[in-house]
């Protein structure tokens, strides 16, 4: 049966709080902590690696920048899985996500965008890529909806299905490729015109900050305010705690678990246009590599806080710039970071146990 | 000497307390009925036994030995074997597959069951083909399996929890006579129940629970069962009202009506069923031509067996299924087939069978669960107006008295019963409303809930709803229902007006037997 | 022209095909049970580099093959602990040990062999049967296999008559289709996931070492390329049913070697459409537009014993 002490069960809730705070930041210090020990039974000296990722994340204006634009995409994703996650949809499709929007934002910016007024030249292709991402979330979401397919299942296939997607996009001259020419004639689309590229903040002082960073704080505030305090936050939670009670109470459940897989594919779908736009400017077969299970791993951490994301993906946004330098300078190899990641997952996924612990029963 | 022996039991879920200090003996060869109400721990103590709970205090001892089973494996181990409420088969494979499961031998050897099931076949005459699969079975036949399944290994203790909630009357024959039979051989068996002819009709001894605690165990020779019924119900006359007045009349006889029966006259109809169709995703008809009509200002009453179409009435009426033929009109609109929320808006409030699974989200606050079909309505540009909300609640809360210490407590924080009065203060509160269903309102509350439902249901019919009381507990319709309708197999077989009501004759129609 | 390629296409499918075999013939029954490895490509991934290290070290591939499998199945005992007594969720924790194996793996190869290694391990020597080799136009790619392909294949009827004749495949379908029933049937909900947990990691583990020592004869970085993802997709595209299993990594395997084929024969397909068409089709599957492919009941839910 319940708690039939409502100040005992309201206890035990607030207990949680620092929980939730608690673990993520535990096995975040655990997980560095074994990657120094790592560097250390590698015979490298720890200081030498230590200075050279802190080099590499903030060293110059640049790092800083070129770490904080990392950040702005992951931060995406992870606001993405968030939202989903809100409806208790499990998005692991962040990578497809991201690759379907870099693809039609970088189709966007080389036919027809460029010529646009206004900073239309960008806003449309960050437009078109977002739209992409939400239609490949959506589907997922749609057949969650229509057929009761498992979205886990679902969104990780139609990544593996989006990846060849934008292989095959810079493989073929009648679709991105860039044509062949005395130089080179690697598999990878033209470079972007500058008029689709994302500002800069702070174009004087060398830093490639762009205003990503402006489109991601917005963002983040957005996806706050809804899952925290709006009527569309509170039914998605309703439909994901309980579908039955909430069709009952005249929700149409099946709408809310498209819209939170269309939100959420459309929150990587514009991180991926942002990594072209504002960073990359032309595509690849893997620009995404890695980006999507980053920004997984980005959104787990957080356990559902917008804020908790930002603080994810600088994390993650910082390391990785870090572990570049790291190898470059003081040839410790930068997988050292990815198996802090995966501690940090399987650290945290093995507490779920302990801090999502009810009061029933 | 005594075969299992239970000494000083208790099991507590969090801080509610299932079973207090338990003590009993069951003998070998006897039947053992325990008999109680909803809720008052006969599944968990029959858990205890077969091992899928562990006391929290006391100690058991079966043929002697101490016996404290860490999970089914080690009780069906000791030779003590149970048939559970719900069925434990597994539906996508075949009987002989699922008789084979938990067996020791490497290599499947389907022809040794075989054999086996022939013999039970021959002995007690339990006949099924090994090679059906389950989900293809009758819900007798899955039982039957059951049964197989636990006499395969010879056991000690046979342990039946509530086997007969979902039988027909000739299924129930046949599973009390196997009991008898059971029990010649030596073996013991622990049956539980709620149903009185049940028990005076196989059972050797009988042990009253409630509340967690032993009441009494009485030998069934000469045994008054009016005094069961007492101990089972133990309501304080005074409290409880026409519960027990009705309750304590298991003769038959008309319960004196309290002074809160109301207008004698019903109005206009306010729900209009005609031949109502429903067939479940098998195929299985579970209503089968259903019609039924309830006036304005009158409680009607749906009495059943469990399992013959009452659940599917409910789920229809609330919206969340589609009836395969028929029509309902409810206050002149017609709402068959319509999604829940134009079932809403036609005036119908709904208070569901199964609280948990329809009527709350217990991980919500108590007013987001009060406002859950209106989520809309304290709300600016989209964000929610939380303390317009609340405020609202407060008064929602005072005014159907659900006692919890804030609106924004979980909804899993209140009792059964704070947390049944805020789903009937939300339905209650519909505007437009015209009629309110009640499916099982009352099950699994304690007293004081039960009475605070009855007063809300018939306030709600004084203020002229027209209200449909689906319960399993017959006690409860005569007491609250203005008119009992009975349903079996699918179809309204009788009918009984107010001052008319008998224990016999409702009970004859919910067998089957056509109303004389 | 098709004659000359045929042969060689046959073959490298059947070894594509091979290692997808292993891990997915393990997944199948894992899954049976109730406990999806997102982690398989991580189980294979570590095998291979651990064959690759162990067979380098010791001249054996054998012992290659033996240290692979331990190490796999180690992974596959740590994803057991976490999903089945902790009930952690599965997909996470297999990202999780996919993204530990990736950067272990990576780390450990360039601190060891260095970044440029080349050279090759010692591996399995084909086997060249003469009885096969007579089959017209796939015999030839039938003999030369090496040991492990035909292992392969064996496992795949081990699997299936676990499975189908012994009470721990009974046990196995049960768990993972109604764990109450099965636990109240008197079967250790959790001993039975371990084992099926544990041997799709044994698989995996045999799977992974076929990639670095028998069919490669090195190790690269992230060499499985996602294998593991395509095995868990051929599990779905196959039903969860041994031969259909079976036959869906084989249709993989033949459709990953198209890519060689297409541009050797000078066909205009783009090879992207073929990478992506298992993905493709697994995902229609399990959309349930093609057949009726049910997935078990309790798959990816964690078993805890209640009233």
């Amino acid at each position: 049966m319940v708690m039939k002490n409502p100040k005992l069960a309201q206890g035990t809730r607030r207990k949680l709080v620092p929980l939730q705070v608690l673990v993520p930041v535990v096995s975040t210090v655990i997980a560095l902590g074994i990657g120094l020990l790592i560097i250390a039974a590698t015979g490298a000296s720890v200081v030498e690696a230590i200075e050279a990722f802190w080099d590499g994340m903030a060293g110059s204006d640049f790092n800083i920048g070129a770490s904080i634009n990392r950040a702005i995409s992951l931060a995406l994703v992870g606001l993405g899985f968030i939202f989903a996650s809100r409806a208790n949809l499990t998005n692991v499709g962040g990578e497809g996500q991201i690759a379907m929007g870099g693809m039609f934002a970088t189709a966007a910016a080389l036919h027809g965008a460029g010529g646009l007024p206004l900073g239309l030249a960008f806003i449309v292709p960050l437009a078109v890529g977002t739209v992409a991402g939400a239609v490949w979330g959506g589907l997922a979401g749609f057949l969650k909806a229509a057929r009761g397919t498992n979205e886990v299942i679902s969104t990780l296939l139609l990544s593996f299905i989006a990846l060849p997607l934008v292989y095959w996009s810079v493989e073929s001259f009648h679709l991105l490729r860039k044509p062949i020419s005395d130089v080179s004639s690697l598999p990878e689309s033209a470079e972007i015109p500058d008029s689709t590229k994302l500002p800069l903040l702070f174009p004087d002082n060398g830093s490639p900050l762009h205003i990503g960073l402006l489109i991601a704080a917005i963002a983040v505030v957005v996806v706050w305010l809804v899952l925290k305090h709006s009527t569309l936050g509170l039914r998605l939670r309703a439909v994901g705690l309980n579908a039955t009670a909430s069709r009952r109470a005249g929700m149409r459940t099946s709408f809310y678990v498209i819209l939170a897989m269309t939100v959420s594919g459309g929150l990587g779908g514009l991180g991926g246009a942002i990594m072209i736009l504002g960073q990359q400017f032309y595509l690849t077969s893997d620009f995404s590599s890695g980006y999507g299970f980053d920004g997984l791993v980005v959104g787990l951490l957080s356990r559902g806080s917008a804020v908790g994301v930002v603080i994810g993906a600088l994390l993650f946004g910082f390391l990785r710039s870090g572990s570049i330098n790291m190898e470059i300078s003081a040839h410790v190899p930068s997988a050292v970071v990815l198996i802090c990641q995966g501690l940090i997952v399987i650290v945290i996924a093995a507490s779920a146990l302990l801090t999502n612990r009810t009061v029933t029963r | 000497m005594a075969l299992l022996e239970l000494s000083g039991l208790t099991k507590r879920f969090g801080a509610f307390t299932a079973l207090d200090d338990i003590s009993l003996l069951i003998e070998r060869g006897e039947v053992h009925c325990l008999l109680g109400e909803n809720g008052a721990g006969k599944s968990t103590l029959c858990n205890l036994v077969f091992g899928v709970h562990r006391p929290d205090a006391g100690t058991m001892t079966l043929g002697g030995e101490p016996f404290d089973p860490r999970g089914p494996a080690e009780a069906l181990q000791r030779g003590v074997v149970m048939v559970h409420q719900h069925f434990s088969l597994v539906p996508n494979m075949t009987v002989a597959e699922n008789l084979m499961l938990g067996r020791a031998s490497a290599v499947l050897k389907p022809q040794d069951i075989i054999v086996r099931m022939e013999q039970l076949a021959a002995e007690y005459g339990l006949e099924i083909d090994p090679e059906a699969r389950i989900d293809e079975l009758s819900v007798g036949e899955r039982q039957r399996v059951e049964i197989i399944k636990c006499l395969l290994g010879d056991p000690q203790l046979l342990v039946l929890d509530e086997p007969t909630a979902v039988l027909q009357p000739d299924e129930i024959d046949a599973l009390l006579a196997i009991c008898r039979q059971v029990a010649l051989r030596g073996k013991s068996v622990i049956l539980v129940t709620h149903k009185l002819g049940e028990i005076s009709r196989v059972a050797d001894r009988t042990t009253v629970l409630r509340q967690g605690r032993i009441i009494e165990t009485v030998a069934m020779e000469g045994a008054d069962i009016r005094s069961l019924v007492r101990s089972m119900v133990g309501r304080d006359v005074q409290s409880a009202g026409s519960v027990l007045a009705a309750a304590v009349d298991i003769e038959g006889k008309t319960p004196a009506k309290s002074s809160s029966v109301g207008p004698t006259s019903p109005g206009e109809a306010v729900l209009q069923i005609s031949d109502l169709v429903y067939r479940d995703p098998h195929g299985v008809p579970r209503l089968d031509g259903l019609s039924l009509t309830v006036g304005t200002g009158e409680i009607v009453g749906i009495a059943g067996v469990e399992g013959n179409g009452q659940s599917e009435l409910g789920l229809i009426l609330a919206g969340l299924a589609a009836p395969s033929a028929g029509a309902i009109v409810v206050g002149g609109t017609q709402v068959t087939g319509c999604t829940p929320q134009e079932i809403t808006d036609a005036g119908v409030g709904i208070v569901p069978e199964d609280r948990h699974a329809v009527a709350c989200i217990k991980e919500l606050s108590v007013a987001e669960n009060l406002y859950l079909g209106a989520i809309g309505k304290f709300s600016r540009f989209g964000l929610l107006d939380k303390s317009a909300r609340r405020k609202a609640a407060e008064t929602m809360m005072r005014d159907f008295d659900v006692r919890a210490s804030s609106p924004d407590v979980s909804m899993a924080s209140l009792s059964g019963g704070n947390q049944q009065k805020a789903v009937l203060a939300r339905e209650l509160s519909l505007d437009p409303l015209v009629f309110l269903l009640a499916a099982q309102p009352t099950r699994g509350l304690d007293v004081g809930a039960i009475e605070a439902v009855y007063n809300r249901i018939r306030a709600a019919r004084d203020d002229g709803l027209g209200v449909l009381l689906i319960s399993s507990e017959l006690e409860e319709l005569m007491a609250v229902s203005d008119r009992i309708a009975v349903i079996y197999r699918g179809k309204l077989v009788g009918e009984l007006a107010a001052g008319s009501f008998s224990r016999e004759a409702i009970g004859a129609m919910m067998s089957g037997h056509a109303h004389v | 022209m098709i004659d000359e390629h045929m042969p060689v296409f046959i073959g490298s499918g059947l070894r594509l095909a091979v290692p997808i075999i292993f891990a997915a013939t393990g997944e199948m029954l894992s899954e049976r049970a109730g406990v999806l490895n997102l982690s398989l490509d991580g189980m294979m991934l570590m095998s291979a580099f651990t064959a690759a290290l162990a067979s380098w070290a010791t001249g054996s591939p054998l012992i290659g093959v033996a240290a692979g499998v331990l190490v796999a199945t180690a992974v596959a005992g740590a994803q057991a602990v976490l999903s089945v007594t902790l009930r952690a969720n599965q997909l996470v924790v297999g990202i999780g040990f996919n993204i530990l194996a990736l950067g272990s793996t990576t780390f450990l190869y360039r601190e060891i062999f260095g970044p440029l290694s080349r050279d090759p391990i010692p591996g399995f020597a084909q086997l060249n049967l003469p009885w096969l080799v007579h089959i017209p136009v796939i015999g030839p790619a039938l003999a030369n296999q090496t040991g492990l392909a035909y292992v392969s294949i064996l496992m795949v009827v081990v699997t299936w008559l676990i499975l189908k004749y012994t009470s721990f495949g009974l046990a196995v379908r049960a768990v993972g289709e109604d764990p109450r029933a099965a636990d109240k049937a008197g079967i250790s909900v959790a001993r039975t996931r371990y084992l099926g947990v544990l041997y799709a990691g044994i698989l995996a583990g045999l799977g992974g070492a076929f990639m670095s020592v028998a069919d490669s004869n090195t190790f690269t970085e992230n060499m499985t390329k996602g294998a593991g993802y395509l095995a868990i997709t051929a599990v779905i595209f196959g039903g969860w049913n041994p031969w259909y299993t079976l036959a869906a990594c084989l249709l993989f395997g033949f459709a990953t070697a198209l890519q060689f084929l297409v541009p050797a024969l000078q066909l205009d397909v783009p090879v992207a459409l073929l990478l992506l068409l298992p993905y493709l089709l697994a995902l229609v599957a399990i959309a349930g537009f093609v057949g009726k492919s049910r997935q078990p009941s309790a798959l990816t839910i964690p078993f805890e014993r209640g009233g």
